[in-house]
This record gives C-alpha cells, structure tokens and sequence, in this order.
C-alpha cells in the first residue's frame, strides 16, 4: 500500500457517528416526504393558445380554444407529478405576453435558478444588470402570475430568510423541502442514460437501477450519455 | 423486508452511512440529514429490495444518490468548514486533506469515500454507481492523481 492509500485510510477513518445516531433516526423511518400532492387540485389555471398564463389559488380551468385546453391540462398533470416529487422541471408553454418587459425579464430569469437550489434577490437583479434593482425584482416576482411553474420560491432574502410568498411562508418553506427531497438527474444502470426528473424515459426506471447525478459533465465522466428527449445538457 | 429486519439493518449500517455522508458533506448536520433521508427513501423503498443484492451495496447506492443531489445544489464549492486538517507524515508538514478532496471531481471523490471509509471492493463500487468495474479503476486513479497535486502544491 503506498504512502497516498494511508494518508487516505487515516483520513477517512475518523468519521465517527455522533452517540445514539440510530436511536434517533429509526423511529423517524415512517416519516413521509412533505405531502403536497393534494394541493394540484386546489389551483385554478388560466391558459392561452400561448401556454399558461395564470396560476392562482381556485378550481378550475380557464381556456377558450382546444391548444389552451390541452396546454392547461400539460400543466395541471405536470403540476401533480412535480407535488408528488416526480418532476423536476416544467416543460409546459408559459404565456408571459402581459406582462411588463422589465417583470418578464425577471420572471425569465428566475426560471434559470436550478431545480432545488435557491438564489437571492440581489443576485437576481445583478443577473438582469440591474444591481440596485433588488427590491423591484422582489416586487415583479411578488407579482408573478405563474408561481411554482415559474420558480419565484426559490428566490430568497440575501440573509437567508424567505422573503414574501404569493401562497405564504409555510408554502414556500415546503415547497423548497419537496424540491430538496427530490433528485434532478436520474440515470438510469442498464441503459447508461441520465434523464431529467420526470421525463416519460425516467419514469420507466426500475427503483433498483436508479443513480442519481449532480451533472450531466459528472454522469458522462463515468459513460452515461444524456436522454434524447428531455435533454438534460441543455439546463444542466 | 419487513420492517424489523429493516429496522436491524439500519442499526447495522448508520455508523458507516454517516461516515461517508460526513466524509462527502463535511459538516455533521447535513451528514445525519443525508443519513435519515437515505434511511427513509431505503425504508420506503424497502419492497422493491431484491435479495441477489448485498444490502450493503443497495444502502450505499441510496446514500449515494442523497449525497450527490445534495452537492449539486452546492455551488461553488464551499471552503471546508473549520478546516478540518488531516496529519499526514509528510516531513512533518500538516496537510490539509479535506481541502485537497475538494479539487477532486464529484463522482471519483464518492468512489475515494466508500473505498476508503468502508473498504468496498472495485466490484461493490461498480454495481454501486452502476458503472463498469474500468471506470470505477479510472475514477479512482484520476481522483488520486488529482489529490496529489493538489496536496503538492496547495495553491495550484
């Protein structure tokens, strides 16, 4: 064994599991995952033949022509798998026409923020180039009249504190706890391909084949190549 | 497997589970948060267990998924907290390992990890990551190539 296979046996060897680990943790087993999958029915969505154009509290569809029907019921099925920590992403048409050019572009941008990860509203006003903005980019995604499809909960306080929510804290607080339950990239160990969460490939996964990746760069290291149809190298 | 036998494995394997998980995650709060999710996806999951799996390697592959999701949202890589210096013989010089593992790319520092705090073989790391037994070989030897640059020359 050479010098490199001790210093690293060393190393690793001082783990220690902090006294009465176990006790702790066994009778938690039975603890779910946050159960939000009911609230998919507790949304009303308005769509145009452009996608969706608003999300609000309700029951209910608004959409006149059949391609807003059909772009409200992509959303609605989509919103039930991302609740039930199955989606890691929307790929349903958003219809932003409306809206202002300076909230569309922060609204645009804050469906850039990763699946799971949070950011800031100043880094997000930094990102639009407008660094003093951050109070107004709060304002334009306060007014967000997509939430959830468009992530604004994952924008938060520079200091780490929530900020506002259309659908309040206690919302945002679980939907930032699904989303951290919730793997982005699956692989899959037979056919050596990695998906997105969600995609109808993924969804045919075995539980015993499942491997999750924190990069298309990392799975392709290892010979995974990524899925063909939902894309995974164009947002990871 | 019913829910005391899970039960007993879980009291078998959390030691090991944690080490990995401190050893990927290097703080102890996220470490045990690793741990309890790995056990409660594994626990929920558990009917879908095939015996022709070693329990151990089925355990550490759910481990595994927690902790690499886990690092995906870390970005950009944070300083290890505290520093947590490892004293290697080196001429007498202290050398700062963990911050030396953090220059080494994700998937091969996993492999390291498992290798190295509970001794899988080439094989158990291979059905682990559900990569070939090569690849594993290859992690391996770039993430330690790679740890010793980064030991040699610290600023680099």
């Amino acid at each position: 064994m050479n010098r490199m296979d001790t210093a690293l046996r060393d190393f690793f060897a001082d783990a220690v599991a902090p006294a009465g680990l176990v006790r702790r943790l066994v009778p938690r087993l039975t603890d779910g995952p946050p159960g939000l999958e009911a609230l998919a029915n507790r949304f009303r969505i308005e769509a145009t033949d452009r996608g969706v154009a608003r999300l609000l509290l309700g029951r209910g569809v608004a959409a006149v022509s059949p391609r807003a029907r059909r772009h409200a019921a992509q959303a609605l099925e989509e919103l039930r798998e991302y609740l039930a920590g199955r989606r890691a992403f929307f790929a349903v048409d958003v219809d932003l026409a409306d809206v202002a050019p300076f909230q569309a572009r922060v609204l645009a941008e804050a469906r850039r923020i990763p699946f799971g990860e949070t950011e800031s509203y100043a880094e997000l006003a930094r990102r639009i180039g407008r660094p003093r903005a951050a109070r107004a980019v709060g304002n334009a995604l306060g007014a967000n009249p997509v939430p959830v499809i468009v992530p604004c909960h994952r924008v938060i306080r520079g200091d780490g504190s929530w900020g506002h929510y259309a659908f309040g804290g206690e919302m945002k607080t679980r939907l930032l706890a699904l989303e951290r339950a919730t793997p982005a990239l699956v692989g899959c160990t037979s056919t050596r391909i990695v998906c997105r969460r969600g995609c109808p490939h993924e969804r045919r996964v075995a539980e015993s084949n499942r491997v999750v990746f924190a990069s298309i760069p990392d799975a392709q290291s290892v010979g995974y190549r990524p899925c063909r149809t939902c894309r995974p190298a164009r947002v990871a | 497997m019913d829910e005391r036998a899970f039960t007993r494995v879980a009291e078998e394997y959390a030691g090991r589970l944690y080490a990995v998980a401190y050893r990927l995650l290097r703080n102890r709060a996220d470490a045990e948060d690793a741990v309890q999710r790995a056990l409660m996806k594994a626990f929920a999951a558990r009917a879908s267990y095939s015996p022709r799996w070693a329990v151990s390697t089925w355990l550490y592959r759910v481990l595994s998924n927690v902790c690499i999701d886990e690092l995906r949202r870390r970005r950009p890589y944070p300083e290890p907290a505290g520093s947590h210096a490892a004293r290697v013989a080196d001429g007498g010089e202290r050398i700062d390992l963990a911050r030396a593992l953090c220059a080494v790319p994700r998937e091969a520092r996993l492999l390291l990890a498992l290798h190295y705090v509970n001794g899988l073989s080439y094989r158990e790391l291979a059905r682990v990551r559900g990569i070939s037994i090569n690849t594993v070989k290859s992690q391996l030897k770039r993430g330690k190539a790679i740890l010793r640059k980064a030991l040699e020359d610290p600023k680099g």
